[in-house]
């Protein structure tokens, strides 16, 4: 159990500890568990809800206790889930950098949640629309071009009529996310596929200058073609009112966006909805 | 993009070397098939590919066959497969707080129970729709059980009429209500549903099923029928004394346990 624990470092590994002993993993109780349960019916959830829902596993099995700093409370959980070869996983989104959460597999088995929830066909069909998306400039495929594609599907023959429902599936199930007739790929397909995907496609693959992760969307310099998250960008150029690119210096031409507040968020309240549903689908 | 590398149950071939990813932190591993002695981490990989397998399985509600299991996760591993699974038990249980239990005795199917009691708030915090515990299925286990364990399906119709819930109209909440009684919950073994012969227009008969009996009981429904009735269960005492005498039943120590046979 101990053997090869050395060698696997985690993204949200403590500062502190020491290299070469082995790791004590957490202990799980039922807030854990619970917790890990409902996270579960979740394909990904935002940040405000992850507390939401830590805070409501305390008040089930441990109303006295305070409740543990939301980072340590998901690295405790993350230790153990370690020998399983999942982990509880954190990103943002890729439009407005919400910061959200999903539970994903590390290790590539024939085991998948998306495997089992789709046929051959349509889990071919996700595979052409990700390479369209992956292809693309902008990071969006279209509809048309995706169901172009249906003929060359394996597995049972699927119309074009099927296949737009099934593209309507994975919206659904927060595996693409559909905006004006395109498709681009949901946070929970980033973060789940991350890995696979710079595996698969390491010539096609854009990552970002800034936090070196998988691009899907994002603002490109127009002189050395480098690219940036909108979120990365966000930060980066925070109150700097002459942005240049961090490459080749050249002033950067695209509009900069707000960085992510969720005090504004919380603030904002009903006209969030309002927000949302002009935005696409996203969460 | 589900179809990843080759899984570790495929037979011969390519033996691929166990190999950490630096990157981002996260890794890739996988166990090559070869006989004899595997290491730690394949041991490790594949009860993770159980769990995982289990999990996944289990949150369709429909109960996971032994066939299945060594067919699409056990594979070469097959000479340990008591022991995987025994350890794929045991992860569930600690670390999700599930149990894994065979539906009958020697029936080779296995289901998941949860071992923490469900809470109304939970569905606020829910992403999905999640066990049937109040609803339509608690009716129907509380018609059942009241009726004396045995309940005609017109008999079930004539009293959810009453709450508009009809077999040949939809409903705005259950969708088909005569498929999700007879059909669905039929599948997920919480009711079973038999023809009575010689009837004439056919009737069908309604009973519990295996999982009503592991993952509830006699008295938790009949606390959920009393609590419908704004009343005590014991304003019901021949159905209260059943109750008592499963309740004793289940605290007694079990010969045949709930772990899984080899």
């Amino acid at each position: 159990m101990e053997e090869g624990r050395a060698e696997r470092r985690r993204r949200t590994e403590a500062p502190s500890h020491t290299q070469g002993g082995p790791r004590r993993a957490g202990v799980m109780t039922d807030v854990h568990r619970r917790f890990l349960q409902l996270l579960m019916t979740h394909g990904v959830l935002e940040e405000g809800d992850v507390r939401r829902l830590q805070n409501h596993c305390y008040r089930v099995h441990d109303r006295s206790a305070a409740v543990e700093e939301l980072e340590d409370f998901i690295n405790n959980i993350n230790s153990v889930l370690e020998s399983l070869y999942i982990e509880i996983k954190k990103g943002a989104t890729e439009d407005d950098g919400r910061p959200v959460y999903a539970l994903v597999n590390l290790a590539t088995t024939s085991v998948s949640k998306m495997a089992s929830d789709f046929a051959e066909n349509e889990l071919d069909l996700f595979r052409k629309a990700l390479e369209l998306i992956i292809d693309s400039e902008t990071g969006f495929a279209s509809s048309t071009n995706i169901l172009n594609l249906v003929d060359q599907l394996k597995g049972k023959k699927m119309r074009k009529k099927e296949a737009e429902q099934v593209l309507q599936k994975f919206v659904q199930n927060k595996w693409l996310i559909e905006k004006e007739g395109e498709f681009t790929l949901h946070s929970r397909a980033i973060l789940e596929m991350e890995q696979y995907i710079r595996e698969t496609y390491p010539d096609a693959v854009k990552i970002c200058n800034i936090c070196h992760s998988l691009l899907i969307q994002g603002q490109s310099c127009e002189t050395c073609g480098i690219r940036m998250h909108l979120p990365c960008v966000a930060k980066y150029f925070q109150s700097n009112s002459e942005p240049r690119c961090p490459h080749c210096n050249d002033y950067w031409p695209h509009e900069i966006p707000e960085v992510f507040d969720p005090e504004k968020e919380r603030e904002a309240g009903t006209s969030r909805a309002t927000k949302r549903s002009l935005r696409s689908r996203q969460h | 993009a589900a179809e990843e590398a080759p899984s570790t149950s495929r037979g011969a071939g390519s033996s691929q070397e166990a190999r950490s990813s630096s990157s981002q932190g996260s890794r890739r591993a996988e166990a090559s098939p070869e006989v004899g002695p595997r290491s730690q981490q394949q041991l490790e990989l594949k009860v993770a590919e159980l769990v995982q397998f289990l999990l996944i399985k289990d949150q369709k509600k429909i109960p996971i066959k032994r066939t299945d299991i060594l067919k699409h996760v056990i594979g070469d591993y097959k000479d340990i497969f008591p022991d995987l699974l025994k350890l794929a038990a045991e992860r569930l249980e600690y670390v999700f707080g599930y149990k894994l239990v065979e539906l009958e005795p020697k029936s080779n199917t296995y289901i998941l129970i949860n071992t923490l009691e469900p809470v109304e708030e939970d569905a606020e915090v829910r992403g999905d729709q999640g066990t049937p515990t109040t609803g339509l299925l608690m009716i129907v286990l509380g018609l059942i059980f009241m009726k004396g364990n045995t309940i005609k399906e017109t008999e079930v119709w004539d009293f959810l009429r009453r709450l508009g819930v009809y077999p040949t109209k939809k409903h705005l909440v259950f969708g088909d209500p005569k498929k999700l009684i007879t059909e669905e919950f039929v599948r997920q073994r919480y009711l079973e549903y038999r023809r009575i012969p010689h009837t004439d227009p056919v009737d069908y008969e309604l009973q519990w099923g295996p999982r009503t009996n592991l993952e509830t009981s006699k008295m938790k429904v009949l606390k959920f029928v009393a609590k419908v009735h704004n009343q005590d269960p014991k304003d019901w005492p021949a159905q209260y004394c059943e109750a008592l005498a499963d309740e004793e039943a289940r605290a007694r120590p079990e010969t045949s346990g709930p772990a899984p046979s080899s």
